[in-house]
């Protein structure tokens, strides 16, 4: 026996797992519907950019009537959001929660545990309804929830152990997150010679705090290239809504670009890379009229940028958790205003373009130049010494001294570099943007009004 | 040529070479040294000394007193480089309660002195001198704020002075303090007349066999079947310790290793004997305990090998349970979330698997409210130390 499936055979033997039988869902893997990967829709959707939302209740009846919902208005991708309990691993609260929520019809969970629903009955809801389902979680050790999942027919996997991890933790050891997630990339990697690939996606919104795309897409690829030498073939990399249409464009073409040459370094060229985009993920206005205008602009970006797929918000985004109707409401908008956005010109700035390709080279020239015999303890040691450093990341491993903020054209500029390695070069193209002067407070107030910039 | 490691218990050598581990009896009556070589001076002598590894916790460990300023990060901090380094007996003081604090009367091998960041000033006054002034040290070193330095360095003779190990981020510094222990535990074995000789057969630094199993646990899974996360608890005869995977706590502490070390000082089987009788009579769950395994605390009482059996079954769930968020104590640990528990030291000579199992499960099932445990793995061999001590860079 493999020491990966003798890992997952004691991982399975969980108090909340009930006879977790291995045969049954390969042989189930291997004879699912092609219409449950979201790897077989990327490479048949001839250049339309997929529609998925957010959402994810407790209950079995009200995840599924959510789905009913969707399903009305012809969602290409399922969501299911996980409940905060099973993120933490804690299932005897999730239990807990979600018998209250079956008893008081008050929803007792911010998602839908599965890992109590268990794989057999989820899988009934999956190929009911026949569509790719997307697992959102922002689990540190999610290697339990990932076997539950597949086995109940949800074949893209979101997160990765920096981007579900800097943004959500405070104290969860770096260096754990990383050998968990490498065995959910084994398990990942194991099933899908069986059928379609399994997609793995990874988290690029991170804080949705000021990020500088230099950030994001070192991340992104960092978690890309970690995916694909355990043997996955498909990969989404991602990013969200910067602010500035044209920021967004130049992260767009560099992480297109700088994903395909690194994967092609480390020589898994032959992997499937996809771009996913996130509409707005910061402060929402309460205004609803606005919160429309905001998701049209961002849908509008993300056919501009050729994203495979675009992860939408509701108008209500700026006062809870949206209803069912709010949500497929605005699925049904966003592909009405993709389907009148196709054959749209290419657009490019080449003096940005240029600059940050050279930011992310620079970061990988540092990573690749830590002395660690891994690639996860290389880039490990370049958050723990700053080389990657995420503006506004609770966690402790954080270094916390890049400080960024917009120019006059709303781009994120990096105003203190701390210790991230960017060029000299670099860092005065971005500081010849800004024109802040010196006065801290000053710029202490320009970074909160830049936080709530769509306000 | 391969290398020689041993381990010098406080009651067996641990030899391992060439892959094989052979584990001999202590004779009491000898001396450390005389004994090694006696027992396998044939197979030392094929080694030369740069191949001879050595690690021991027969010296007994060095005790130490922390001095602190708060509990969340001075305190906290200082013990776990502490642990971490080996320390096995601490004892700690919160700066606020000094005055009330009671007297140490035995000899304190090293007093650690920490409290705020650098720039922080005025947190030790006469109070810390008057304290130190009513106990016995051998050293005593100051891991705190740098603008306390003049005024500690001018009121404490010998006063050893490191880089704080609170860093401006509250993050913890260990490099410094942790180098200071194990070279302070060095120079113990040089000094104690029993075991310095050992120094004869090695080239290399001797550490403490606690620090070393602490730097095996990322290898453990090439020796053992276990998974991530995983406690290991080392029941011995003087002390209990427990390794856990840092993922198992919420502290705020960054380490250089995967794992943390905690150790209950009074539960020991053999020379905390009375403590552990103590702790386990004070334990509302113990009694069930008993009945389940149908046996009386009579037992507890007498001196053969069945009670020295028992002590160790209660000895596995007091530790559980002081780390269970039943307790409320230095940590909690989440146990709901373990996948295998790993037994090593003398209770691998003394219970089965199944006994230890049977225990595990009785707590999860009475603590945790589970049916189902973790997966028990017994370290039958003792071999876990092997792995920390080959992989040292130092070495």
């Amino acid at each position: 026996m493999s020491l990966l499936q003798r890992d997952r055979e004691i991982i399975v033997s969980n108090e909340y797992i009930d006879n977790f039988d291995f045969a049954e869902v390969e042989e189930f893997v291997k004879n699912a519907s092609k219409d449950l990967f979201i790897s077989h829709k990327f490479r048949n959707n001839k250049g339309r950019t997929l529609v998925q939302p957010r959402g994810g209740f407790p209950t079995y009846e009200k995840m599924f009537t959510l789905y009913e919902e969707f399903a009305s208005v012809d969602v290409d991708v399922l969501p299911l959001t996980i409940d905060s309990h099973t993120r933490l691993n804690d299932y005897s609260s999730a239990q807990k929660m979600l018998r209250l929520s079956e008893e008081s019809e008050v929803d007792m969970l911010n998602g839908y545990p599965l890992i109590n629903h268990g794989y057999r009955s989820t899988r009934k809801m999956v190929t009911h309804f026949n569509t790719p389902v997307s697992l959102r979680h922002g689990t540190p050790d999610a290697r339990l929830l990932i076997d539950i999942a597949i086995a109940s027919g949800i074949f893209e996997i979101e997160g990765g152990p920096i981007t579900y991890l800097l943004p959500y933790s405070k104290n969860f050891p770096l260096d754990k997150a990383f050998l968990y997630w490498k065995h959910v990339e084994r398990v990942c990697a194991k099933y899908s010679p069986l059928n379609e690939p399994i997609n793995r996606e990874s988290f690029g919104p991170l804080t949705a705090t000021l990020v500088p795309p230099a950030v994001t897409i070192v991340i992104q690829i960092a978690e890309m290239l970690l995916s694909l030498e355990e043997g996955v073939k498909s990969f989404s990399v991602s990013f969200s809504q910067t602010g500035s249409l044209n920021q967004d464009i130049v992260t767009a073409a560099v992480l297109k670009k700088s994903a395909k040459k690194y994967a092609e370094l480390i020589g898994c060229g032959d992997a499937v890379i996809n771009l996913v985009y996130h509409q707005w993920m910061g402060a929402f206005p309460r205004n609803k009229e606005f919160s429309e205008s905001l998701i049209n602009t961002s849908t509008v970006i993300a056919a501009m940028v050729g994203a495979n797929k675009i992860i939408t918000k509701t108008k209500a985004e700026a006062f809870g958790i949206p209803t069912k109707e709010d949500n497929a409401q605005s699925v049904a908008n966003v592909k009405y205003t993709l389907n009148m956005l196709r054959g749209l010109p290419t657009i490019a700035d080449e003096e940005e373009e240029e600059n940050l390709t050279n930011e992310v080279d620079e970061i990988f020239e540092a990573i690749f130049n830590d002395k660690a015999d891994t690639l996860w303890r290389q880039i490990f040691n370049s958050i723990k010494n700053g080389i990657i450093d995420v503006p506004y990341s609770p966690h402790i491993i954080n270094n916390n001294e890049v400080i960024t903020v917009r120019d006059k054209n709303s781009n994120i500029r990096i105003y203190e570099r701390g210790k991230m390695p960017i060029s000299d070069k670099s860092f005065a193209y971005e500081k010849s943007k800004l024109n802040l002067g010196d006065n801290k407070n000053s710029i202490v107030n320009q970074i909160i009004s830049d936080i709530g910039v769509m306000l | 040529m391969s290398k020689m490691l041993i381990d010098v218990g406080s009651t067996y050598f641990k030899v391992s070479s060439n892959g094989k581990i052979k584990h001999y009896f202590r004779s009491f009556e000898k001396d450390i040294y005389d004994d090694l070589i006696f027992k396998c001076g044939d197979d030392i002598s094929k080694f030369n000394a740069d191949d001879i590894f050595i690690c021991s916790s027969a010296n007994g460990g060095l005790s130490t007193l922390i001095i602190g300023f708060s509990e969340s990060f001075s305190l906290k901090f200082a013990s776990n480089i502490a642990y971490n380094s080996g320390i096995n007996i601490i004892d700690t003081i919160l700066y606020n309660n000094i005055e009330n604090c009671s007297i140490l009367g035995e000899i304190i091998d090293v007093v650690i002195i920490v409290g705020g960041i650098d720039g922080v000033s005025g947190i030790y006054d006469e109070k810390l001198i008057d304290y130190l002034s009513k106990i016995n040290y051998q050293n005593i070193v100051y891991v705190g704020s740098a603008t306390e330095v003049p005024f500690l360095s001018k009121k404490i003779d010998n006063l050893k002075v490191l880089k704080n190990i609170i860093t401006n981020k509250l993050h913890m510094y260990e490099d410094e303090l942790k180098e200071y222990l194990t070279n302070l535990y060095q120079q113990d074995i040089m000094g104690k007349e029993d075991i310095k000789h050992l120094y004869e057969l090695t080239a290399n630094q001797i550490y403490s066999t606690p620090y070393i199993v602490n730097r095996s646990l990322p290898f453990i899974n090439t020796k053992l079947e276990v998974v991530d996360p995983f406690i290991v608890v080392d029941i011995g005869g003087a002390t209990t310790d427990i390794h856990y995977s840092k993922d198992l706590v919420d502290d705020n502490i960054l380490t250089q290793n995967e794992y943390d070390r905690l150790v209950f000082k009074k539960l020991g089987v053999y020379k905390s004997r009375d403590s552990l009788i103590f702790s386990a009579k004070n334990n509302e769950f113990v009694y069930e305990l008993l009945a389940y395994l149908n046996t009386t605390e009579n037992m507890l009482d007498s001196k053969n090998e069945s009670s020295t059996k028992l002590l160790m079954q209660l000895s596995v769930f007091l530790v559980l349970y002081k780390v269970s968020h039943q307790h409320k104590s230095y940590l909690n640990i989440k146990l709901n979330t373990l996948n295998s528990i790993v037994l090593t030291g003398g209770i691998t000579k003394v219970l089965t698997c199944e006994e230890i199992d049977n225990i595990v499960s009785f707590f999860y099932k009475k603590i945790l409210n589970f049916h189902t445990a973790p997966e028990v793995v017994v370290d039958n061999d003792y071999a876990i130390w092997t792995l920390g001590i080959k992989d040292d860079p130092k070495v």
